[in-house]
This record gives structure tokens, C-alpha cells and sequence, in this order.
């Protein structure tokens, strides 16, 4: 009551969208499950990429809920709107186009996608690289690896990669000649994937690799469980680099690493805190994994 | 109700604008420095057709949804003894094999039980993909693998333009498959679950390569470690000496046994077998030339499953030639032995072995390759063995001087009776690693860490 008094006309705006939110979701609901098959639906509201997610949300790929609302959509020309705004000069419309392709994942709109992830601006080129990561499959990956080869090397984009890649892509990948800088994101989206069937390439990379991507090949290798690359990492725990040192004594750590306790125990009279302070706690998560 | 439109009736609908990004934003110009991929050439279409066309969930489809399939496929190189797909990991997609061998393995700890060898033309991953279950069992390049990648997104644009719902064929293949593998991976651990023995075949390509005093000297090994548990078949046709150069007098063979009823079978079996005080017993295949025809692949099954209750290890001294028994034993084996000489025409033969069990789909780790020295100075060096055979010698023996000869003349063991000669120390070498790869813990000692300790303490 205090906030309609002091600002009424900002109140009713913010009623009137929540209103037209649900009206929006509930259409698109009943598209989804087949009540409503002609649905006049526009996708170019401000907030009508956001009620797309939520909608979409929990519907498989495959689902038969997803391609009936597709379908309707494609009917009323909501999807052909969608595809135009890609070509928009203004900001939001992109990002509201990029948002909603991604919702309904609509892999053959890859191509279209794909070149908004060279926008120069920030929310375009991170809308893009999330519908693709919604999207997923080889093409949205080889896209976000090329956008990366080129310079994006941003969280976000790796973290799509990782969301996106199908099995053994990034593996493959890693055999590729790449610029510099490459070989880290993709050590980081095979971390974040947590397949097994990396572990050889990331600790192939700990052996070989520049300093930075030893570091993240070794975090990379302790979050996919890669009992394997214990060697290698307890060798890493004698490298100058300090980073190196942190980076192996955590993934130790996170791989409950018993034969490296007495290596960690010596790095408690390193020279630099933050490692102890990592080979403090890699210890007490080794002794936690072995209770 | 249905859609008025189906999904794949819209395939990217060009845009009214001819350009997505404003012309003044030249800033995915640098995107063209590495393009796309490139569509596949005809030959390419050639060889991808040819490999879907090979697995039998696509016959019914038509040319243009194969082309279709084809033209989203990713091709990916593996090199041999890769890891695949992980038991226990979630896929997301179909892999065909284009060219190579892959072999699919259910990790069971303490043993890996391999359920299928799938060679060019067939495909796996469906499991994972389509079904959302992790993968049943984890797949290794058995050879340098062209593979064939078909992701869930790609899958579902193809299939969903289909009248007839592709998926269902395919997800009842799937399941289909899941419960065979599950059946096969139980079956092949009934062995181990009721504590039957492990059959290791020792198989030598030429004679002369010291195939039988490395089988006795194994089994001698292997006894000193389970003493009255380890049994030496002796199917070294025509010839079968094993028992005499173990100073054991042999009475009875298998090749008589043949019209044995299955009610006695067992009891006059073991009847047969010849003990040695030093705890081996040897099983002759054959007393006399004429009586190894009479041993068939019927009766080696027989014998080997009723072997199999009794002891903890069954090594088996396989001829030269390859025969219809010896394929039997090839099936029946868990571990195989190949021994080798250092010589021209030896190392040839064991080449060839190789690769024939290499198609019958023996996985490497199952594969033991040893190399016997037979003279001071071989004709052939480590190293060349190793590029003839396309792949590491996995135990090389020493040359031990006049010993073997000395101990077959005096019808001992040598790895009974003198343990640090080299024969003794190889076969030692050799009873750790049969025993880290098949070993069970027994009575609450923990074989696998003590022949884990022999291993590297060679």
C-alpha cells in the first residue's frame, strides 16, 4: 500500500506486467499440453523470452509437450518474428530473440545464432552463447569453440561449451591446433563435464602443457574423480609455480588422494600461505573422504 | 491433439533482412579466419552411407532420412586403447563405427568382463542417449577407431520430421541390447562369483619357442602360491610331454574320456589328473599321436566345466597349429599366454597370432605377450619384436642357460626347484600378473596387493 501511495504509476506498470505474465504463461502452457493449438502469441514482449525459460524449463528436448509448442509457434509466425530480431541493431531485441530460440531449442537456428556471438555487446554475445548451450549438440559447440578460438574466452562461453558439447567433443577437440588460451577453456569445459573420458588428454596436459593450462588441467582432472592422474598431480606439488601448488594440492584433496599425504604434510612449510592454506585443506578432505 | 505443423516442415526460415548483424558491426569478421565445417564431399556421403546402412535399426528408413542422418554425422578419431564412453557416465550420443574395433567392457570390481567386440558397421551409446540411463559399460578403442558421431539434438531433428516415430525402433533396440549386456555381464561372472578357476591358454606359434617349459614353470608358480590347486592340461598335440618332463608318470588321458557318461565324467576326469608332490597336476590330453584326434571341441567344453569347480587356475599348453580345439579353448580362455622366440621365423608366426586373436576379439589386456630367449645372443632385438607384433612384449626371460634342459632330463621344475634361475623368476613374474589381473582376495589375504608388490618388484 506504502509503495502504490509513494509511486502508483511505477505500481500499476509492475501489476499490469505481472498480469500479462501470467496470462502469457498460461497460453503457452496450454499450447504446450494441446489445449490451445492457434496461439496469436507475439515473442517480442520484454518479458516474454523469460516466461519461455520458465515454461520450458522442465521439458525434455524430445518431449512431445516441447515440439507441440514449438509447432505452435512456428504456425502463427512467432518463431519467423523471433529469427528476424536476430538481425535487430538494438540490443534487447536480440537478447529477448537469442533467449527465446534457446528456450524452445531450436537447433536449426544454430546458424542464426552463431554470428551473435561476435556482438560487441556483452548481454548479446552472453544471450547468444546461452541459447546455444540450451540448445546443445555439435554445431551450438563447434560455434562456441570457434567464438573462443577468436578471442571470447569469457566464463560464460566455457561454461556454455561444457553445457553444449556432445560426448567426446571436447576430447577431440584437444587434439586440434589451437591459439594460446584455447586448450584452458577446453581443459575447463572437460572439468566441468566430469567425463572420465578426458582424463587422459588433461593429464597429458600437466605433463606438457603451458603453466596456466597445467593449473586448470589439474583442477580439471580433481573434479572428474581421475584417480589415475594422482601421480602426476602429487608430482605437480613440487613445481615453482605456486599456483601449480595450489591447483594440485586442491585437486588432491577432492580426489581423497591417501598416497599423497605426506607430500601435502611437506608443502606445510611452504613459502607461500595459500598454499599451506591448500594443503591444509586438501588434508583434511583426504581424511574426511577416508572416514 | 495434433500440431497442424510438424516441426521439421520448418527448416531455418531465411530472414526478410538479408544480414543478422547491423553492417556496421564488423566485429564477427574475424570469424571467417577459421570456417565452419565444411559439408561432407560425395566420397565422404559415400562412406557414411555405407556405414548406416550397415546397422540394422535403419533398414527401414528411406535414402533421404539416412542422407539426412548422414550429412549431421561428426566424425571423431580415437586412437587404440582410448577410453570411448565411461560406465556409470551420462551420453548424449550414437557413435558408429566406421572403421576399427571397439570393445565394450562392464567393470564388475574385482574383474572387467568384456560383452561385446564391435567391429565396422555397428554402434553404440543408444543406451545413454535415448534411454537417459549412464552408460551399461564403458567402450575402448580395441584399434585406431574412425567414429562416427551422431549427438541427441541432431538425432531428434532428423527423427522428428519421421511419420513414424523413429525413436521407438531405436529405443527398443536399446533396451533390447541393455538387458543382453546386463545377461552377459552376470553370466561371465558366475565363474568368479562361485570361486571357479581362471583358464589361462599358453599358446606358442613355433615350436621350439619354449611354450611347455614355460606352461610347467607357470604352473609350478602358480602351485607354490595355492598348492593342489593349480592344473596343467596338456593339449600339446600330437606329442604331449608335459607330465614326463615333470617326472610324473602319466596312466590316463583325456582323449579317452570321450565316451565317459556324463554322470562319471567328472569323477573319472579328475581320476586322470597326476599329482606331483610339489603340489602341480598335470592332465595329458593324449598318451599316444592317434589318440589327439579323438580330443574335440565337445570334449575340451565338457572337461574345462567340470575342471573349473575343482581347482583355482587351469593352464592350458596349446599346440602350434590352430585347430578346432584350440578355437574352443580360445573361447573358453580368460587369459592367453603367447609365447615367442627372438628368431626371424618365430617372431613372423607370433605376428600372425596376434592378429588372429586380435579378430576373434581377444582384448588386449587379456593378452600376455612373453618373450623367451632360447641362446646367449638373439636374432632379433626387443624392440623389433615389438614393431613386428604392433604392440609391447609384456614379460621378457632371460636366457638361463643349459638349466631348462638339465631340469627336463631330471624331471623337476625349476621354479620348484630353483627359484632364482631366469625361467623361475619369469614365470614368477608371470603366476603375479595372472594373479593381479584374475586374482580373488582368499581368506582375508589381499592377493592382488602382493602380486601388485611382485609385479613392480621385478
Amino acid at each position: 500500500m506504502i509503495g502504490i501511495a509513494s509511486a502508483p504509476v511505477a505500481a500499476l506498470r509492475r501489476a499490469r506486467d505481472r498480469a500479462n505474465r501470467a496470462a502469457l504463461r498460461r497460453r503457452l502452457e496450454a499450447a504446450a499440453w494441446g489445449k490451445e493449438m492457434e496461439a496469436p502469441v507475439t515473442l517480442d514482449g520484454p518479458f516474454v523470452a523469460g516466461v519461455l525459460e520458465e515454461v520450458t524449463a522442465g521439458m525434455a528436448v524430445d518431449s512431445a509437450a516441447l515440439r507441440r509448442l514449438v509447432a505452435v509457434l512456428m504456425n502463427s509466425g512467432a518463431i519467423d518474428g523471433a529469427i528476424e530480431r536476430l538481425g535487430s541493431a538494438a540490443v534487447q531485441p536480440r537478447v529477448g530473440a537469442a533467449r527465446t530460440i534457446g528456450a524452445l531449442r531450436l537447433h536449426d537456428a544454430v546458424s542464426r545464432v552463431a554470428p551473435l556471438l561476435s556482438a560487441r555487446e556483452r548481454p548479446v554475445s552472453d544471450a547468444a552463447a546461452r541459447a546455444l548451450g540450451r540448445i546443445g549438440g555439435a554445431q551450438s559447440a563447434n560455434a562456441l569453440l570457434r567464438a573462443i578460438h577468436h578471442g571470447r574466452v569469457s566464463r560464460r562461453f566455457v561454461a556454455e561449451l561444457a553445457r553444449s558439447a556432445p560426448d567426446l567433443f571436447v576430447e577431440s577437440a584437444f587434439a586440434e591446433s589451437f591459439r594460446p588460451g584455447v586448450r584452458s577453456a577446453l581443459a575447463l569445459a572437460a572439468g566441468l563435464r566430469r567425463r572420465r573420458t578426458a582424463s587422459t588428454h588433461l593429464i597429458s596436459l600437466v605433463q606438457r602443457g603451458s603453466s596456466r593450462e597445467r593449473v586448470i588441467g589439474c583442477r580439471a582432472l580433481g573434479w572428474i574423480g581421475a584417480s589415475t592422474a594422482i601421480p602426476v598431480i602429487t608430482a605437480a606439488l613440487n613445481e615453482r609455480d605456486w599456483k601449480l601448488r595450489v591447483s594440485a594440492a586442491k585437486a588432491l584433496g577432492a580426489l581423497g588422494a591417501h598416497s599423497a599425504r605426506p607430500q601435502l604434510r611437506y608443502l606445510f612449510a611452504d613459502r607461500n600461505p595459500r598454499v599451506r592454506e591448500a594443503a591444509r585443506l586438501a588434508l583434511r578432505r583426504i581424511e574426511t573422504h577416508g572416514s | 491433439m495434433q500440431p497442424r505443423m510438424q516441426l521439421g516442415a520448418w527448416k531455418s526460415v531465411p530472414p526478410r533482412r538479408p544480414t543478422l548483424v547491423a553492417r556496421d558491426r564488423p566485429a564477427d569478421a574475424g570469424f571467417a579466419r577459421r570456417p565452419e565445417p565444411e559439408a561432407p564431399s560425395f566420397r565422404d556421403m559415400t562412406s557414411r552411407m555405407s556405414t548406416l546402412e550397415r546397422a540394422p535399426v535403419f533398414f527401414a528408413f528411406q535414402d533421404s532420412e539416412l542422407r539426412a542422418i548422414a550429412r549431421r554425422l561428426t566424425r571423431t578419431r580415437v586412437p587404440a586403447g582410448e577410453m570411448i564412453a565411461c560406465q556409470g557416465e551420462p551420453g548424449d550420443s550414437i557413435f558408429f563405427i566406421e572403421r576399427g574395433r571397439c570393445r565394450v567392457v562392464v567393470e564388475k570390481p574385482p574383474s572387467l568382463v568384456t560383452v561385446s567386440v564391435l567391429s565396422e558397421g555397428e554402434f553404440f551409446g543408444e543406451g545413454a542417449c535415448l534411454l537417459g540411463r549412464p552408460h551399461q559399460a564403458s567402450v575402448y578403442a580395441q584399434t585406431d577407431c574412425h567414429l562416427l558421431a551422431l549427438d541427441m539434438p541432431n538425432l531428434n531433428a532428423v527423427l522428428s520430421s519421421r511419420e513414424e516415430n523413429g525413436t521407438d525402433e531405436l529405443k527398443r533396440f536399446a533396451e533390447q541390447r541393455f538387458n543382453l549386456f546386463a545377461d552377459i555381464s552376470v553370466q561371465a561372472t558366475w565363474g568368479q562369483l562361485l570361486q571357479e578357476a581362471t583358464v589361462v591358454g599358453v599358446y606358442s606359434p613355433k615350436g621350439g619357442s619354449g611354450g611347455t617349459c614355460i606352461s610347467l614353470n607357470l604352473v609350478g608358480a602358480l602351485s607354490r602360491r595355492y598348492p593342489g590347486e593349480v592344473l596343467l592340461l596338456d593339449l600339446d598335440f600330437p606329442y604331449s610331454h608335459s607330465a614326463l618332463l615333470a617326472g610324473l608318470l602319466p596312466s590316463s588321458c583325456l582323449a579317452r574320456m570321450g565316451d565317459v557318461p556324463a554322470g562319471s565324467f567328472e569323477d573319472v576326469l579328475l581320476s586322470a589328473v597326476l599329482y606331483d608332490s610339489g603340489g602341480p597336476m598335470i592332465l595329458p590330453g593324449a598318451l599316444r599321436p592317434e589318440e589327439a584326434d579323438e580330443v574335440t571341441p565337445e570334449l575340451i567344453t565338457r572337461a574345462i566345466a567340470a575342471l573349473r569347480k575343482t581347482f583355482r587356475y587351469i593352464v592350458v599348453d596349446l599346440g602350434v597349429t590352430i585347430t578346432d580345439s584350440t578355437l574352443a579353448l580360445f573361447d573358453l580362455t580368460q587369459h592367453i599366454v603367447l609365447v615367442a622366440a627372438p628368431e626371424l621365423s618365430a617372431v613372423k608366426s607370433a605376428a600372425d597370432a596376434v592378429d588372429i586373436l586380435r579378430q576373434l576379439g581377444t582384448p588386449e589386456d587379456r593378452l600376455t605377450v612373453v618373450l623367451n630367449h632360447r641362446s646367449i645372443k638373439p636374432a632379433v632385438g626387443r624392440a623389433a619384436v615389438e614393431r613386428a607384433l604392433k604392440r609391447g612384449v609384456d614379460l621378457e626371460i632371460e636366457f638361463d642357460g643349459p638349466r631348462p634342459d638339465q631340469a627336463a632330463v631330471d624331471g623337476v621344475l625349476l621354479s620348484l626347484s630353483n627359484p632364482k634361475s631366469e625361467i623361475a623368476r619369469g614365470a614368477e613374474a608371470l603366476a603375479a600378473l595372472l594373479d593381479f589381473t584374475h586374482g580373488r582376495p582368499r581368506g582375508g589375504e589381499d592377493s592382488k596387493a602382493g602380486a601388485s608388490e611382485a609385479v613392480t618388484g621385478l
